[in-house]
Order: C-alpha cells, then sequence, then structure tokens
C-alpha cells in the first residue's frame, strides 16, 4: 500500500486522516501485509473454501412479528430527532 | 453503421415476509415513520442477525422458479455503504455464495422466442428511507424500511431491446408471483429495477461504454429511458457529442432524460467481507425437498391445460392467469362444481367487478374457490335465482359466508312451495283489483304490476316462468 491507495480508502471510508496518522498507518501496514504476504505461500489448490471461523451453522428464526420497542424509547439515544425521524446533517447526493 | 444494444438487469424484488430479514419488525409498506424499528434494525450496538427463514424459502422458490441452482451452503457478506439509511454503515447481502446461480428465463418478443441468462440471485436487505427537510436544511431517517427482504436477480446481458427487457420483466413478475415470492407491485416499489446498457457496432465481440440506470419503477419509464440512452451512446459513437463514461445515471422521466450521478463504484469499492455475525445457511435435503414440491404450476402449463382439458377460451384462460390468486380461486371452484365457464364468467365479470370497486388487485382475492362452486351448483340446480347469487357473492366477498347457510338465513332459497305463492298472489290480486280489471280487460302491460308485487314479496326466490303461469291462472279465476 502506498499513500496513493490510503488515501483512496480514506475517500470511500469517509474518513480524514492527518498526515501523521498516515505515516504511522502506512509503517504499520507494511508490517502487516509480510505477514499477510507469507499465508499466500500456502498452497490451497483443492481447499474448499472456509465459509466461516466456526464449524456452525445458522439458525432461522420463523416469520413472525414481534413489536418489542417504542419509537419513543429507541430515539432516547438520538443526538436529534424531527417529529418521530433521526434527524442528520444533510446529505447531497 | 448498424449498432446493437447490450442490456444486463438487476432486478430487486421485496419478498412476501410478515418480517424483516434480520428481525422480527413488521416488513409492512408504510406506517408512521420509525415504528417498524428495532435496535437491530436501526443499528445499536451489539445486536446481532437472526436470519428468517420464509426469505430463505423464498429466495430458493424464486432460483427454483428461474431454473437455477441452489448453493445449499448460502452465505451473507457486508458490502461497506456510508448512509445513514443503513445505520449499520454496511448492507448485509450475499456475494461469496447467493442462494441461487446460473439459470434462465424464457421470453417471447416479436421477433421470437430467447433464452435470458441469469447470473444470480442474492438474498439481502433493504435500506431506509431519506427525507431531505429544506425547513431545517437537515436529513431526516425513516428506519421502517431498512432491513426489509429482498432479493436481487442479476441477468447476463443476453437483452438487445427495450421490448425485450419488457418482455423479461413480465416474465419474472408473471413466475414471481405465480409462487407467491412477491407482489411485484412496481408502483409501492417492491419490485425495481437498474438498468446496464451499452452499444457497440453490430458484430463486434467487444463490449461498450456501459452506463448504469438506478431504481427504474415503471414499465414506460424503462421503456423510454432504454430509448433515450441508446440514442444517446450512438450520438457520442457517432458524432462524438460527449466523452461516454463508465457511470450511474438517474432517468427523468417528466423531461425525458437521463443524468449523471457519480461514477460508477467498482466492485471492490464496496470490499465485501463474509458477515462473521451471521452463520452459513445450510439447506438440507428435507429442506430443500419442500421447497421443490411447494412450487406451482408455470402459468403457460395452466393456460393450456384450462383450454385443452377444461374447455375455456383463450381469452378467459389469458386472464385467470394473470394471477395465481384467481388461478387458486378457479381451481377450487372447478373442484366442487365441474363447470369451468361458470366458474371463469363468476371470477372474470362479478369478482373482477367486486374488486374494482374496492380498488383491491386480483392478488389481493381472499375468496375461497370452494364456496364459489358451492354458490355455483345452488344456481345450476335452481335453488338460487341468478341475481340473488350476485348478492350472496358480494357478503361471501367480504365475509367470507358459507353461501348455502346464508341463502338459507336470508331467504334466498328458490321457493317451490306452490301454497305460498298461492298465498302471495292472492294477496296481490286483492290489493290491486284495477290492475286485475286491466288485464282483463285486454291490457297485457297490468299484469306487470301484479307479478312485480308478488316477486318482490317472494323475495326473486321464485321461478318466473311458474309464478307468471300460476298468476294468469288466478287472474281469469277472477
Amino acid at each position: 500500500m502506498d499513500i496513493k491507495v490510503l488515501k483512496r480508502l480514506e475517500k470511500l471510508n469517509q474518513l480524514q486522516l492527518t498526515e501523521e496518522q498516515e505515516t504511522a498507518f502506512l509503517e504499520f501496514w507494511a508490517k502487516q501485509a509480510k505477514e499477510a504476504d507469507a499465508m499466500s505461500e500456502i498452497d490451497t489448490e483443492n481447499v474448499e473454501r472456509m465459509v466461516h471461523v466456526m464449524p456452525i451453522m445458522t439458525v432461522v428464526r420463523e416469520d413472525k412479528v414481534i413489536k418489542n420497542f417504542t419509537r419513543d424509547e429507541l430515539q432516547q439515544s438520538a443526538p436529534e430527532t424531527n417529529d418521530g425521524y433521526w434527524q442528520v446533517p444533510r446529505l447531497v447526493e | 453503421m448498424k449498432y446493437e444494444t447490450v442490456i444486463g438487469l438487476e432486478v430487486h424484488v421485496e419478498l412476501a415476509t410478515e418480517s424483516k430479514i434480520f428481525c422480527s419488525c413488521s416488513a409492512k409498506f408504510g406506517g408512521e415513520q420509525n415504528d417498524h424499528v428495532c435496535p437491530a434494525c436501526c443499528g445499536m450496538p451489539g445486536m446481532l442477525p437472526i436470519v428468517n427463514k420464509k426469505v430463505v424459502d423464498l429466495g430458493m422458490t424464486a432460483g427454483m422458479m428461474l431454473n437455477c441452482d441452489i448453493n445449499r451452503t448460502t452465505t451473507f457478506d457486508k458490502k461497506s455503504y456510508y448512509y445513514p439509511d443503513l445505520p449499520n454503515a454496511y448492507q448485509t447481502t450475499q456475494w461469496f455464495a447467493p442462494v441461487a446461480v446460473n439459470g434462465t428465463v424464457e421470453i417471447e418478443t416479436s421477433k421470437g422466442k430467447k433464452s435470458v441468462r441469469i447470473k444470480q440471485i442474492h438474498m439481502e436487505e433493504d435500506a431506509g428511507k431519506l427525507v431531505h427537510d429544506d425547513w431545517t436544511d437537515t436529513t431526516l431517517v425513516d428506519f421502517n424500511r431498512t432491513s426489509v427482504p429482498l432479493i436481487e436477480i442479476v441477468s447476463q446481458p443476453d437483452l438487445s431491446s427495450a421490448e425485450e427487457v419488457i418482455a423479461y420483466l413480465e416474465r419474472l413478475r408473471s413466475l414471481l408471483r405465480f409462487a407467491k415470492v412477491s407482489d411485484c407491485r412496481m408502483e409501492q416499489g417492491s419490485m425495481r429495477c437498474d438498468v446496464n446498457l451499452s452499444v457497440r457496432p453490430e458484430g463486434s465481440d467487444k463490449l461498450g461504454v456501459r452506463t448504469e440506470m438506478k431504481n427504474m419503477n415503471s414499465l414506460t419509464a424503462i421503456t423510454r429511458a432504454i430509448e433515450y440512452e441508446v440514442a444517446r451512446h450512438i450520438d457520442a459513437i457517432e458524432n462524438g457529442t460527449e466523452e461516454l463514461v463508465q457511470e450511474t445515471r438517474r432517468w427523468d422521466d417528466v423531461k425525458g432524460k437521463s443524468y449523471a450521478m457519480r461514477n460508477k463504484e467498482t466492485a471492490g469499492d464496496y470490499r465485501y467481507f463474509p458477515d462473521p455475525n451471521v452463520m452459513p445457511v445450510v439447506i438440507d435435503d428435507e429442506w430443500f425437498d419442500s421447497i421443490k414440491a411447494s412450487l406451482p404450476e408455470f402459468p403457460e402449463i395452466k393456460r393450456a391445460r384450462y383450454i385443452d382439458e377444461l374447455g375455456l377460451g383463450e381469452y378467459d384462460a389469458n386472464l385467470l392467469v394473470e394471477s395465481r390468486a384467481f388461478c387458486d380461486c378457479f381451481e377450487g371452484a372447478y373442484a366442487v362444481c365441474k363447470n369451468a365457464k361458470e366458474a371463469a364468467n363468476y371470477l372474470i365479470s362479478d369478482i373482477m367487478n367486486l374488486l374494482n370497486k374496492k380498488q383491491m388487485t386480483v392478488d389481493m382475492l381472499t375468496l375461497d374457490g370452494k364456496s364459489l362452486g358451492e354458490l355455483i351448483n345452488l344456481v345450476t340446480e335452481g335453488k338460487v335465482s341468478r341475481p340473488n347469487a350476485k348478492k350472496i357473492l358480494a357478503v361471501m366477498f367480504d365475509e367470507g359466508v358459507n353461501p348455502a347457510e346464508y341463502a338459507e338465513k336470508e331467504g334466498f332459497i328458490v321457493s317451490n312451495d306452490t301454497g305460498k305463492i298461492e298465498e302471495v298472489i292472492a294477496a296481490a290480486i286483492a290489493s290491486d283489483p284495477k290492475a286485475v280489471a286491466d288485464f282483463k280487460g285486454g291490457k297485457e302491460k297490468a299484469l306487470m304490476a301484479l307479478f312485480g308485487k308478488c316477486m318482490k314479496e317472494l323475495k326473486g326466490n321464485c321461478d318466473p316462468q311458474t309464478l307468471r303461469e300460476m298468476l294468469i291462472d288466478a287472474v281469469n279465476k277472477q
């Protein structure tokens, strides 16, 4: 990863890093990438894709409506609400 | 130079479930803002998703209706997404092992038959609704639709005209409605479509620059948008009016123009990765077989059977197979009365009128076919008159009453009790001596007044011919 890729990731993740943070991240990443690269040396030919780290499968629930919360309860932690809506800074499409 | 158009579609279909895909909130359309919401679907920290079985049922059903292979171990992935209508900052969808892959859909247009390949069908959650409030210059968020279950049906770029696209969408809608996967109502957004389109010189094997138009929700708008885009692409290629770039565009149906939205993010930009919070869904043989066994007969097979075996006309058969609800009601009625023509007539005229009057769509029909069959039997056996059958049907339609019991209770059973008819005639004659005299004096019309009076008194439950004969007889004896 170089600064160009990092800048792009910042944009995609809607983050603004300072120059120091960027330098620190690139140093950190260089180490991580080395370890990750080591893994690519392993021969994975004919190895089935691992779908989950745990050898378990999901439980499913029946299609039934249960109402446990009211809007007012849920919006107690909201920084701002307006007429039953969560209110957030204006988005520009 | 001649050009050909290459179109692939991504069709989003909201599934016919009661609850959301990963929580038990209602998935119903509309409602007060943020009324169908819980900590899971509004993205509170620490909440875990639990998969709704019906979503997998319907995903599999759709896959089987479109001749797909079903992934017996199907997994969910996170798709990075930073808008407040999905409060987790990702959409839970399927990328690595979608529920169904490699299908086909047969379509027919004026150019003949064609097979459209389906790349995949994946299950995912819908996003919420954003309202931009000019007064406060903020954005308001409604999470009611957040996490409502969807499937996305991705076709290969096998379509080459607006006509084919419409045929494909209509075919999808018909199959999915038949299998009760979705009501596919474009006007309510339960079926919407992204159109990927490019243009290339005829015979070329290299694809042109592709543009995507998102969230199209009417067939006429789709047709107009495709025609506009094709013309725009050809104009750009031939006359260099603009440089074509790969991008997402918005169709403005009022202005009849498309506009660039944002640079198309490639798949890598969404940075899909397996969702560690949802374990793999493993579809065992029992589950798979139960879905396979529940698949309906395809509409065109039904149509052929209605015409060939039950003797319906093509027009009637076509109208019936428009909707699974109609077919179910028709088949239920036929099983009881063995009279296909009568059953079809009641559905196509009387029941259609009742639906229209109440502004309901055919899929909202809940009338039990068996009851309709019983009503038809009452009519054909002469126990209920046709005008009264209509009245009974209206009540059956609203309240689901049993026709025989209701007819009995309301006095709609045709009377064979000649004593009662004689009584009614005698009373009518006594009450109107002028009509009697007029009739005897040669005024044939005078009898109608007496006839009407008797019929009213008998609530229409009398064979008109019998009544007429008995009445003339009685008047002449005066």
